[in-house]
């Protein structure tokens, strides 16, 4: 399959190359490749070094009123934390997000061209892009590169005319419809909590609630997830944050310390 | 992950006037899941005298057994409790006694020795005795501990002062590692007493 290479500056020039400094501008764009003498085993290197294990929690359903997307904003390395402050949820175009899980650089720079291949299509064809063909946009892209050592764990919400749309890509080139997901290390956690609290007729304040109780336990049993936990609502008029809040007062907030009873006391001694 | 980073620890012993402070994490975690949020590390040998161990969960538990064997009869035989110093060359004793099968833990052993002068000192997991005269780390938030505790220690503090460098310099470290943290335990010995307090931590 063909690369997509459209996420990259093309330097088209209107006269003929006239020696071969101009010459290297108006050729074809394409990625720098390393020159090395092993290139199979430098890539295998690079992908086991760039490879991360997820470590984050994100979530998505669909529910009567819209789409629910939550996330929380832990970036580690290995053990270290490198950034409780991370934006994962990313906003494609004011009516669709898109989650961050795997790669941040992967994410962010393929989130952002698939924001600029929507618009594109919203020019050239006078209405608004479907979730539907954003994802597969998307997964398109994401499968060309399959092997490459991309990593890239998104799931795609937004509300187009058929109503409210989500699904679930990843850098092995899936595509997935649906109307619960979670993703990352912590997602077992928030599936947990998702499952069992999840109704179709919830109400907006209920679901948002839910999504960051999910993602308060995720963040609680999994060390790879922490920091904040952004909730984001999707509906006919598009994308509007709810709230963020930090999720060590949130775990005071539902679990309250209650002083103990005092067992034995020690007071001074009066007199001789 | 390494074998130490299985279970996630982070443990930290400071030097005061006349009193020192142990502090430990509560997490215990296999890899990135959080099983349990009061496991404990620090032990107690003798009112005088404790030791936390961090690294692999099990070999912490069963070190400890060991040593408050060999410490209960010491007692026995000596009548009286053992001093800091000779307990840490006990320590390194039975750790390089497992030289080519080590228990996976890096010891911190805090105490007050004779005429009650503060004692601490950390060990690797082979014995290497490290003493210090101000502040000893262990576990896997230990980078970032040294630097914690580098900055914020001054010496010859006072019991709450010691006990509120030691529970920042500890909360701040634990909260940059995702396999330690989950609250904190702090004990603070002078002369005349102990103290243990829980520490409300992020939970994340």
């Amino acid at each position: 399959m063909k690369l997509d290479t459209t996420g990259l500056e093309s330097f088209p020039t209107l006269l003929a190359p006239q020696n071969d400094v101009v010459g290297d501008l108006s050729a074809a764009p394409s990625f720098d490749l390393p020159n090395s003498n092993d290139f199979d085993g430098f890539l295998k290197e690079a992908i086991q070094m760039v490879k991360p294990a997820k470590g984050t929690t994100t979530l998505a359903f669909i529910f009567k009123e819209g789409v629910m997307v939550a996330a929380d904003s832990r970036a580690s390395m290995g053990g270290y934390i490198s950034s409780q402050s991370v934006k994962k949820i990313i906003e494609i175009n004011p009516y669709m997000l898109g989650t961050m899980a795997g790669g941040a650089a992967d994410c962010q720079f393929w989130h952002r061209n698939l924001g600029i291949k929507c618009r594109l299509h919203e020019l050239a064809n006078k209405r608004r892009i479907s979730v539907t063909g954003a994802s597969k946009l998307l997964a398109n892209i994401l499968y060309s590169y399959r092997g490459m050592g991309l990593s890239v764990g998104t799931m795609i919400a937004g509300w187009d005319e058929t109503g409210p749309g989500l699904y679930y890509v990843d850098s092995e080139g899936g595509r997935l419809k649906g109307t619960r997901f979670s993703v990352g290390s912590g997602s077992p956690y928030a599936y947990g909590v998702l499952d069992s609290g999840y109704r179709y007729d919830l109400s907006v304040e209920e679901a948002a609630e839910l999504a960051r109780r999910a993602i308060y336990h995720a963040t609680f049993r999994d060390g790879a997830s922490g920091g904040v936990a952004s909730v984001y609502y999707v509906g006919p008029n598009g994308w509007k944050k709810l709230s963020g809040d930090d999720v060590g007062e949130l775990h005071y907030h539902y679990y309250p310390v209650t002083p103990s009873t005092v067992e034995q006391e020690m007071v001074e001694a009066t007199g001789a | 992950m390494s074998i130490f980073e299985y279970n996630g620890s982070a443990v930290v012993a400071m030097v005061g006037k006349n009193c020192f402070a142990i502090a430990s994490d509560r997490r215990l975690g296999v890899q990135l899941q959080t099983i349990a949020t009061d496991f404990q590390r620090i032990f107690k040998i003798h009112d005088k005298l404790f030791i936390a161990l961090s690294g692999l969960a099990t070999d912490a538990q069963t070190l400890y057994q060991r040593l408050v064997f060999r410490h209960k009869l010491y007692q026995l035989r000596e009548e009286r409790d053992m001093k800091p110093e000779t307990f840490a060359s006990l320590v390194s004793a039975l750790l390089y006694e497992k030289r080519f099968g080590p228990y996976f833990c890096q010891p911190v052993i805090a105490g007050l020795g004779d005429g009650d002068k503060p004692f601490i000192c950390t060990m690797d997991c082979l014995g290497a005795k490290e003493l210090a005269k101000d502040f000893v780390v262990s576990g896997t938030a230990s980078e970032s501990l040294y630097g914690a505790c580098e900055a914020m220690f001054k010496p010859d503090m006072e019991p709450e002062e010691l006990f509120e460098t030691i529970s920042q310099a500890l909360q701040s470290s634990v909260d940059r590692d995702c396999l330690s943290g989950w609250g904190g335990h702090v004990y603070v010995v002078t002369p005349t007493e102990v103290t243990e307090r829980i520490l409300k931590g992020r939970m994340d």
